[in-house]
């Protein structure tokens, strides 16, 4: 018996069994169309496209790593580190006077800083046999600590103001608005086909479900987290320096609100923090979700600290939702369990 | 008062919408042991699972003792006396032997504190009606599994069991601790207490139960007596139809070229001064007990543990560094013990634990898999290996049968082409019809001129299979048996360790 339409019934309903985000984003952008104000105008919406540019570059990176089962708390700390030494090189160096050079070595200060700390991470994951939370906390905590030093030690206060004009373009200021999005999605692209079409992307999955099982079937477990981790401080590099361009200013303080924003942005959109399941397509509707529920929020005037209660509140359920989608054999034990109480 | 312990009408369940179970009418007297037995699939695990409280049924009744019983939890049905001792252990390794006989419910004093004293003279009890070589204090880590079986066992008694459920208690323990197994559910039977016993092993069920129960396909394929059906009668019952023959014979030519050979290969304590040779189309058997070294003979021989000292010369070349992967660099594959953690991607579909270790020969210089003719490789190893999978690029290995999981592990090598095997208990959680294909893939493997070391604790596959068999005991290869001379007895006694030896 064949029926086309229960068929196409089973697609749809897979493919909210698989992103459940999907559903809930398409409801939330027409909630918000409908019942917030200036949400839909052309200046908010564009200004919701760069807000998500720079958190879909860095959710990228993160979501290899929580693929394989690791969490990156440095990727807030190279924001961080990166801006304020690329504002450095551009507005006190002694490049600063020239333009031309001083951008492209400020580009590369800030994404070599990713490149260094994705690299001690997963050295100190691979070789010390750390688990990565900790290896990671301890990064993030010494690049943190070094941002905000060295930031006092070259400016008097928190941040590094007078940064070349054209630099702003990487940020999207005024008719460039385009170029932060073109660079997000490129990136989003380039992970998309690593993990989809690429060995290593099979790797990543592989590793995250069972490294185990890897190892013994010939994978390069320690090659594949060395170059995760590298790619996740690589593109926390290449975020930091779309959000100092966007901000104007190198700042010691733009980590601060971002790692939550990017770990709810990955778990959200339905990356399994266990390891193996999920990827970046499920990422970016978290990333277009998370700014969304931002963006509309601060239109309604609603504060940060509540912003941080609602992402708790969806991070949690969230992985209550992947948890009892993905088991339906779960689902029923525990309905047999509540009945017992 | 009736001489039923346990009686089960017209029990049905089925998941999401597929059947399982299509209304079982089933029986344990009073003090008996009742053997149940099936292929994988047959629904043996769910009906244990019902009784035990885990899951519920969809219709039919269960009576308890002349009670309507319903258990909604496990701890249900231990509360009615029903204890279930796992196939995998439910022990917590790091807590002591008293500790895990109370872990649902420690007795307190006046103060709310867990009263130690009385844990440990209660637990003490329970050791010695046992006479178990270990105090309270000992903890779980420390003892073998065969100790560990009988702690499950006190504890299951400390809580009044009347009924007890063994699934396949045997798979892990070496033939001494076997017999002590043995022992105690005579033990368990003299007191009344009625046992559910449930196994492949067909010996062992013969030598234990009263009463056999086959499940076939989710209905009862028959209840006997166990003194009035024979071996055949029952495989017959479970697969419903007559296996003419147990072993595949294949005609196959064994060569001179040593394909493995190892060298006074030494690990910790574990593996001692083994030296070697695989020919090829050769089937080597490794026999020995639990705890022999053999699964550490074959982690040490594909690198997954680092040797301590001797050589490996794999394809005629002596490898420096011996890693997994360089051992399949050098045309060797090896299939784990434990396929759940150290074989397969569980939660992955059939088509991505298939092309795990091919796909780096399929991939262009930027690391771009070629999807079609990874796609190519993966129908063509399920059809070469009959494997039953209906849709492999959705499909989840997890909901494949035990047989079925092993083919896809032998696929995933089979695709790379590989000249040596090592195969650490390939027949482990296999059912009887799909052994029979395992063992075919196997002789088809060294027909086609692989070495193969075939790894065992089942005599009487290793005697159907190998060429040769070796035994292993206490990390030393003790003894080498070429076909002609296979003898059950004598291969045991080799493995079985003895002053005479030491």
């Amino acid at each position: 018996m064949h029926n086309p339409s229960s068929d196409c019934q089973r697609k749809v309903w897979s493919i909210f069994r698989e992103m459940p985000i999907l559903p809930l984003l398409i409801v939330s952008f027409l909630g918000a169309i409908a019942g917030v104000p200036y949400f839909c105008t052309v200046g908010n919406l564009r200004n919701y496209l760069l807000q998500s540019s720079d958190l879909l570059i860095i959710s990228c990176g993160l979501t290899f790593v929580v693929l394989n089962g690791g969490i990156d708390f440095s990727i807030t700390s190279i924001l961080t580190l990166g801006s304020v030494a690329g504002a450095y090189v551009m507005a006190l160096s002694p490049l600063a006077a020239t333009p031309a050079l001083s951008i492209p070595v400020a580009i590369a200060v800030m994404m070599g800083i990713g490149l260094l700390v994705g690299m001690v991470n997963g050295l100190a994951v691979t070789q010390l046999k750390m688990p990565s939370f900790v290896a990671t906390l301890a990064t993030q905590l010494v690049v943190g600590g070094l941002a905000v030093q060295f930031t006092s030690m070259v400016s008097a206060t928190s941040s590094i103001a007078g940064l070349p004009e054209v630099f702003f373009v990487l940020g999207g200021e005024g008719r460039f608005f385009f170029v932060p999005i073109l660079i997000a999605v490129a990136v989003w692209l380039f992970s998309w086909w690593l993990l989809e079409r690429t060995l290593f992307g099979q790797w990543v999955y592989a590793i995250g479900v069972n490294p185990k099982a890897s190892f013994i079937s010939g994978l390069p477990v320690k090659r594949t987290i060395v170059g995760l981790m590298v790619l996740s401080g690589v593109c926390a590099g290449l975020a930091s320096v779309i959000a100092t361009a966007r901000n104007g200013v190198g700042m010691s303080s733009l980590g601060d609100k971002m790692f939550l924003t990017t770990i709810a942005s990955v778990i959200v959109g339905g990356t399994n923090t266990s390891g193996g399941h999920g990827g970046v397509m499920h990422t970016l509707l978290g990333v277009l979700f998370i700014t969304l529920l931002n963006n509309a929020l601060n239109l309604l005037g609603v504060g940060w600290y509540t912003m941080m209660i609602v992402l708790g509140g969806l991070i949690l359920l969230s992985a209550m939702s992947t948890h009892l989608l993905n088991s339906r054999a779960g689902w029923t034990w525990k309905k047999g369990q509540a009945s017992d109480v | 008062m009736s001489d039923t312990a346990l009686r089960l009408a017209g029990v049905r369940k089925a998941f999401s919408g597929v059947p399982v179970l299509h209304g079982l009418d089933f029986a344990l007297k009073k003090g008996e042991v009742l053997g149940v037995t099936g292929e994988n699939g047959a629904g043996k695990s769910t009906l244990m699972n019902i009784i035990g409280g885990v899951l519920r049924m969809d219709a039919g009744t269960m009576t308890l003792f002349d009670e309507p019983y319903a258990p909604c939890s496990p701890a249900q049905a231990t509360a009615k006396g029903i204890a279930f001792i796992h196939q995998e252990l439910n022990l917590f390794t790091n807590l002591t032997v008293a500790e895990n006989m109370f872990i649902d419910g420690f007795p307190t004093n006046r103060f709310g504190a867990i009263d130690h004293k009385k844990i440990t003279s209660i637990a003490q009890q329970a050791i010695d009606r046992f006479s178990l070589p270990v105090t309270p204090a000992t903890k779980v880590a420390d003892l073998s599994t065969g100790i560990r079986q009988m702690v499950e066992i006190s504890k299951a008694l400390l809580k009044n069991a009347r009924i007890i459920i063994f699934d396949e208690p045997t798979t892990s323990l070496s033939s001494r601790e076997k017999n002590a197994l043995f022992h105690t559910i005579g033990e368990l039977q003299q007191r009344g207490i009625s046992m559910i016993y449930i196994s492949h092993i067909l010996e062992d069920i013969f030598r234990l139960c009263d009463r056999i129960t086959v499940l076939r396909d989710g209905r009862i394929a028959g209840t006997s007596p166990a003194a009035e059906i024979s071996e055949n009668e029952l495989i017959k019952r479970m697969v419903g139809r007559e296996l003419s023959q147990i072993f595949p014979s294949i005609e196959k030519t064994i060569s001179d070229t040593v394909l493995l050979e190892a060298r006074h290969l030494k690990w910790r304590q574990r593996v001692k001064d083994v030296s070697l040779k695989l020919r090829a189309g050769e089937i080597v058997g490794l026999y020995g007990l639990m705890g022999a070294g053999r699964t550490e003979l074959a982690k040490v021989l594909f690198g997954v543990e680092q040797r301590d000292a001797g050589e490996l010369i794999l394809n005629h070349r002596l490898m420096a560094q011996v890693s997994p992967s360089a051992c399949i660099g050098g045309n060797a594959a090896f299939i784990t013990e434990d396929r759940r953690s150290e074989g397969l991607l569980m939660s992955k579909p059939v088509d991505d634990n298939l092309c795990l270790v091919k796909s780096a020969d399929l991939t262009n210089r930027l690391g771009v898999v070629n999807v079609v003719e990874r796609a190519r490789h993966n129908r063509e190893a399920i059809k070469d290996l009959q494997i039953r999978v209906v849709d492999p690029a959705t499909q989840l290995v997890s909901s494949l049968s035990g047989g079925n999981q092993q083919k896809v592990v032998f696929g995933k090598w089979v695709m790379k082409d590989p000249k040596i095997f090592l195969l650490d208990e390939p027949t482990r959680g296999v059912d009887v019809g799909a052994r029979f294909e395992i063992y075919s893939i196997i002789m088809d493997l060294a027909k086609r001129g692989s070495a193969v070391l075939f790894i065992s604790s089942e005599l009487q596959e290793l005697m159907g299979v190998c060429d040769r068999i070796l035994v292993m005991q206490e990390g030393r290869l003790t003894g080498e048996v070429p076909k002609a001379e296979f003898d059950q007895e004598k291969l045991l006694e080799m493995a079985l360790p003895g002053p005479a030896l030491t």
